[in-house]
């Protein structure tokens, strides 16, 4: 198991009012869950935490995130990773997924 | 993202909103509350915010309903301590408030990581059940996922009230794996997809009464099934325990010796097996319904 947090510079992204969290994806082979909860300490930053079932992979993790993060408005947002082996085009498209499910009207 | 109206393709949280009346779910111990598996990290295995339970409060039908979703694809939505001590809850409140409990099935059983406790979680869900249907409070399972219900949710949802299956859904106690690990590839080839469905498949237990409806695999028609389901209750009597009795036993006598389903399904008035098998949900219900004379346990709620 790989533990670590670490937070990215990012754009503030106004976060509706109707939502408290938004989560993508399942902890499941080749798969990870992404919540989204919001953090009001750190408007102009995205602060991830992971948990990993495969090690060794920290640099593609923090590729992919700061990728994310400079990609997309999510500064004061707070992520929160499950991780079983997911490959970094999964962890982009489950991070997107949550983004969208925040800034969607329905769920 | 579009979204699918297939059950067994939406996830737990998708099933659970679109089967309830629109914007009334309210999820209880959603996953920034983090009440997770305190087991799964001691051996690596890595936890997820909800534990694999979706559970709620949402209108059916603009009636109040408890609802449990499991997620077959984290540790094939087995039942740990947290999983268990959630779908106890939502049972328990059911029981206290008369508020049917509406469980979506997807499980391979106890979640063996987690031992005595993953256990002692599915018993108390079971117990729980009953003490719904001792006030009468509807007990619904939907059955149409994936993964099916095995092992203790298998138990589990034979003990509800009802059981909705889907063409899609299976429903045993030993999983096909299991069953050929234990008897060899000869007796049970877990790879024959026909066989398995032939043998734990909705139609097969629609046929012997196991589900209580057969319904397309849509949130439409699980969900229409559902709200004619509601007010009614299947009362544990004397009368209707002895009754099932006598059916297990008749079943047993016919089909005990058995070696092929499709002998139970010619049994059971099924002529044109291919046909059959081909059939939709609702065709398969129409072909059966002049020839098998289904024992109807429901009474209308006191």
């Amino acid at each position: 198991m790989e533990k670590f947090a670490k937070s990215f510079p990012s754009k503030p992204l106004s976060w509706p009012r109707s939502k408290k969290w938004a989560l993508a994806g399942v902890v499941g082979s080749g798969n990870l869950e992404v919540l989204f909860e919001p953090n009001t300490k750190s408007p102009d930053k995205m602060e991830c935490h992971v948990e990993s079932s495969i090690p060794g992979y920290k640099d593609s993790w923090l590729a992919a995130l700061e990728d994310f993060a400079s990609n997309y408005s999510v500064g004061g947002v707070k992520v929160g990773i499950h991780d079983q082996g997911a490959d970094p085009i999964v962890v982009t498209l489950r991070l997107r997924q949550a983004y969208d499910h925040l800034i969607q009207k329905t769920p | 993202m579009s979204r699918s109206s297939l059950y067994h393709e939406q996830t737990a949280r998708q099933r659970l909103s679109s089967l309830v009346d629109p914007d009334t779910f309210r999820e209880f111990l959603p996953p920034p509350e983090r009440v997770m598996s305190p087991y799964l990290p001691h051996l690596d295995v890595p936890v997820s915010f909800d534990d694999g339970l979706v559970t709620g409060r949402a209108a059916l039908d603009g009636k109040p309903v408890y609802l449990a979703a499991q997620v077959g694809q984290f540790v094939g939505g087995s039942v740990g301590e947290v999983h268990g001590a959630k779908l106890t809850g939502i049972l328990k409140a059911s029981a206290r408030d008369s508020i049917p409990c509406i469980i979506l099935v997807e499980s391979g059983g106890v979640r063996l990581h987690e031992g005595s406790s993953g256990e002692i979680g599915i018993s108390e869900a079971m117990r729980a059940v009953f003490e719904c249907r001792a006030k009468r409070v509807p007990t619904i399972a939907v059955i149409g996922a994936d993964i099916g219900a095995y092992g203790g949710m298998g138990i589990l949802s034979a003990c509800c009230d009802f059981r909705i299956m889907t063409e899609h859904g299976r429903l045993g106690i030993s999983g096909p794996i299991v069953i050929e690990k234990w008897m060899g590839k000869q007796a049970y080839d877990s790879s024959n997809r026909s066989l398995i469905w032939k043998t734990s498949g909705g139609k097969t237990k629609y046929l012997l009464n196991d589900a209580n409806v057969l319904t397309h695999d849509d949130v439409t028609s699980i969900g229409g099934a559902l709200k004619k389901l509601l007010s009614k209750s299947s009362p544990i009597t004397l009368k209707t325990v002895k009754t099932r009795q006598h059916e297990l036993e008749s079943r047993l006598t016919r089909f005990g010796s058995t070696t092929c389903a499709e002998e139970i399904w010619n049994s059971l008035g099924i002529k044109d097996i291919k046909a059959a098998s081909l059939a939709s949900a609702p065709e398969f219900v129409a072909m059966t319904k002049s020839k098998h004379a289904k024992a109807k346990p429901e009474t209308k709620k006191k």
